[in-house]
């Protein structure tokens, strides 16, 4: 089941592409990352998906109803949009409350969504306040609480958690995660290890276009890559690694002491750590860390770069 | 949410924003003190022309104004001397039943009210558009509920505006006149009162359409006032340029400005005040749903 489809999506600027063909597919109940650099055309792939931009040709699919219309999916769909800014002088809870009713909730339910939504972006005490009295982050968590007003079934998030402070981007993160399985999340962000930590789906898009898009697990090769942290640098030779484990492709990053192995399918990675790590010890590399996977930043900049770092490859 | 409900809800967070902004009483004090100021104003013209009649014609002096020009205005000999002078007995008869001072607000409201809606309303739409709050709205519900709802919330604010500023020019009266008559005068003031907001509508409509167009504030509040100037020369090239062969033209582009419909609403008659009163709801929906045929084009 898709929840979002884009086919062949191309929206322009005047002279300038901002999506120039772009496919995508957004599972249901998918936490799903959308990674780019700046102008890759993400924000504005968010808004053609909620008619806040008109498409200049191809199709967008919002929850199997066709394009998105609030008279079709009101209600359903919801955005965080990246630098828009609320009405300042309206009060958080009655904005919350004008929003609510605006997507059909009434009565008890509107009452407790609101509630809900205040209590766990920590904004109970603000409930009277002026959007004018808050701080930035504050704000920025009243938009977040808006996105999840009466449980939509698709949630657009833009940077979501850009201007929060460690602690509240902890607490949304978490939360976050709890909605995997329960409604779709598209989130774009620039933190990789945000996205890295919350989604199970990734798409990178650069100049209005898919490069690639597949689970978290393939792409940062979770099943059949392991990373290791070093302190200092590589003193084992290649050949010993390519002989311990036959197959085996190996990366090694100087800049960040950072050893990635990609090994074949009858190596779990478990065998992998206990092949590796003694190898290592022995020939005195100090190891920091160990992870599962090559790293989302890694994959991406790989993806959309050409390769800068020494490679050894079997 | 039905899509009056939702233009209802609209509506009343316009409303509510603006009075918590301070906009709205900026907007009603504005209303008041001008239409408190111009009925002293022209309570003191009133009493130097009375005082200089007195004097002339060797009356009894009024220390109040009012007092000469309510005789004057029931006497015989000046309601058939402006019956002559306007042409038409009914519009005369009319006219001259109004007290003086309702008289006055009533072409005070007609020719200053688009102004002030122009100033105050103008931006309400290309504000929400160029802060980016748009954008927390548009996907709840639709573009044309959103912009109806914001048109609908001013024009209960210009309502409000019009019986403020009624009320202080009857309460100026009432201190100030000496043959005041309380409750004709408010009743009449209530009249004009409803007559300029639905003509106010009118230039709220126009308003609301120049803000739909265009993203930044300060380009929709300079266009409005460009549509403003360019909508009264319409009307009064229709008024007073006669001779010309485009004058059907002209005539038929005058009926599509409020300015058009401005002299029916003189008329007691509902011949043709009621059909003003439609023509002029007609455009003021009109000139919005014209502003939102390019806005939901727009990209937000």
């Amino acid at each position: 089941m898709i929840a979002l489809e884009f086919q062949g999506v191309t929206k322009r600027y005047g002279r300038r592409t901002a999506l120039n063909g772009l496919d995508l597919s957004v599972p249901v109940g998918s936490i799903f990352g959308l990674v780019g650099s700046n102008g890759a055309g993400k924000t504005t792939a968010m808004a053609l998906a909620v008619g806040l931009l008109r498409l200049d040709s191809g199709a967008i699919d919002v929850l199997s109803q066709g394009a998105f219309h609030p008279g079709r999916q009101g209600g359903r769909v919801t955005l965080l949009p990246q630098d828009s800014r609320l009405p300042l002088h309206s009060r958080v809870g009655e904005l919350l409350n004008y929003y609510g009713r605006l997507q059909g909730l009434t009565g008890k339910r509107l009452k407790r969504s609101v509630d809900e939504v205040l209590d766990w972006t920590h904004l109970q005490d603000r409930r009277e306040s002026p959007v004018r009295t808050l701080s930035h982050g504050m704000m920025r968590r009243v938009t977040i609480a808006q996105a999840f007003l009466g449980e939509p079934d698709l949630i657009l998030l833009d940077e979501p958690l850009s201007g929060l402070d460690p602690r509240e981007q902890v607490r949304i993160r978490e939360m976050l995660q709890l909605r995997r399985g329960h409604q779709t999340l598209l989130i774009s962000s620039h933190n990789l290890h945000e996205l890295e930590a919350l989604c199970d789906q990734v798409a990178f898009v650069e100049l209005g276009r898919r490069i690639r898009q597949d689970s978290l697990d393939a792409v940062i090769r979770r099943r059949h890559s392991l990373t290791v942290v070093l302190d200092g640098p590589l003193t084992l030779p290649g050949v010993a690694l390519t002989e311990a484990i036959p197959g085996v492709q190996w990366t090694y990053d100087s800049t960040r002491s950072e050893l990635t192995l990609v090994f074949p399918d009858e190596w779990t990675p478990a065998r992998v750590n206990g092949t590796i790590l003694p190898l290592l010890i022995d020939s005195e590399c100090g190891i920091l860390e160990v992870r599962l996977g090559s790293g989302l930043e890694r994959e991406y900049l790989s993806a959309t770069e050409p390769p800068k770092i020494p490679t050894g490859v079997q | 949410m039905t899509r009056g409900g939702s233009v209802g809800q609209v509506a009343q967070q316009e409303l509510a924003d603006s009075i918590r902004s301070r906009r709205v009483w900026v907007f009603l004090l504005l209303y008041l003190a001008g239409s408190v100021a111009a009925t002293i104003l022209f309570l003191n013209i009133l009493q130097k022309m009375e005082t200089h009649l007195v004097s002339t014609l060797g009356l009894n002096p009024a220390n109040e104004p009012g007092g000469v020009t309510a005789t004057l205005w029931k006497s015989e000999a000046f309601q058939r001397m402006m019956t002559q002078l306007i042409g038409d007995r009914k519009l005369a008869e009319s006219l001259l039943s109004i007290p003086p001072l309702a008289l006055f607000w009533g072409w005070l409201c007609l020719t200053f009210g688009p102004l002030l809606v122009t100033l105050t309303s103008s931006v309400r739409i290309a504000e929400e558009v160029w802060t980016g709050s748009v954008r927390f709205v548009l996907f709840r519900t639709t573009r044309l509920t959103w912009v109806t709802g914001k048109f609908c919330g001013q024009a209960v604010q210009l309502l409000l505006a019009f019986l403020l500023s009624a009320l202080g020019a009857w309460v100026v009266g009432a201190v100030r006149m000496n043959s005041f008559e309380p409750l004709p005068t408010a009743l009449a003031l209530l009249v004009f009162a409803m007559k300029a907001w639905v003509y106010g509508l009118a230039y709220l409509g126009l308003a609301t359409a120049v803000s739909q167009m265009f993203a930044s504030p300060n380009v929709a509040s300079a266009m409005s006032f460009g549509v403003l100037i360019a909508v009264g020369m319409i009307h009064g090239a229709a008024t007073f340029v006669k001779a010309v062969a485009w004058r059907p033209v002209l005539e038929v582009l005058d009926l599509l400005t409020p300015g058009g419909h401005r002299l029916d609403l003189w008329r007691p008659d509902a011949s043709h005040l009621v059909p003003a009163l439609v023509y002029l709801l007609v455009l003021a929906f009109g000139y919005l749903l014209v502003g939102h045929l390019v806005f939901r084009r727009r990209d937000l």
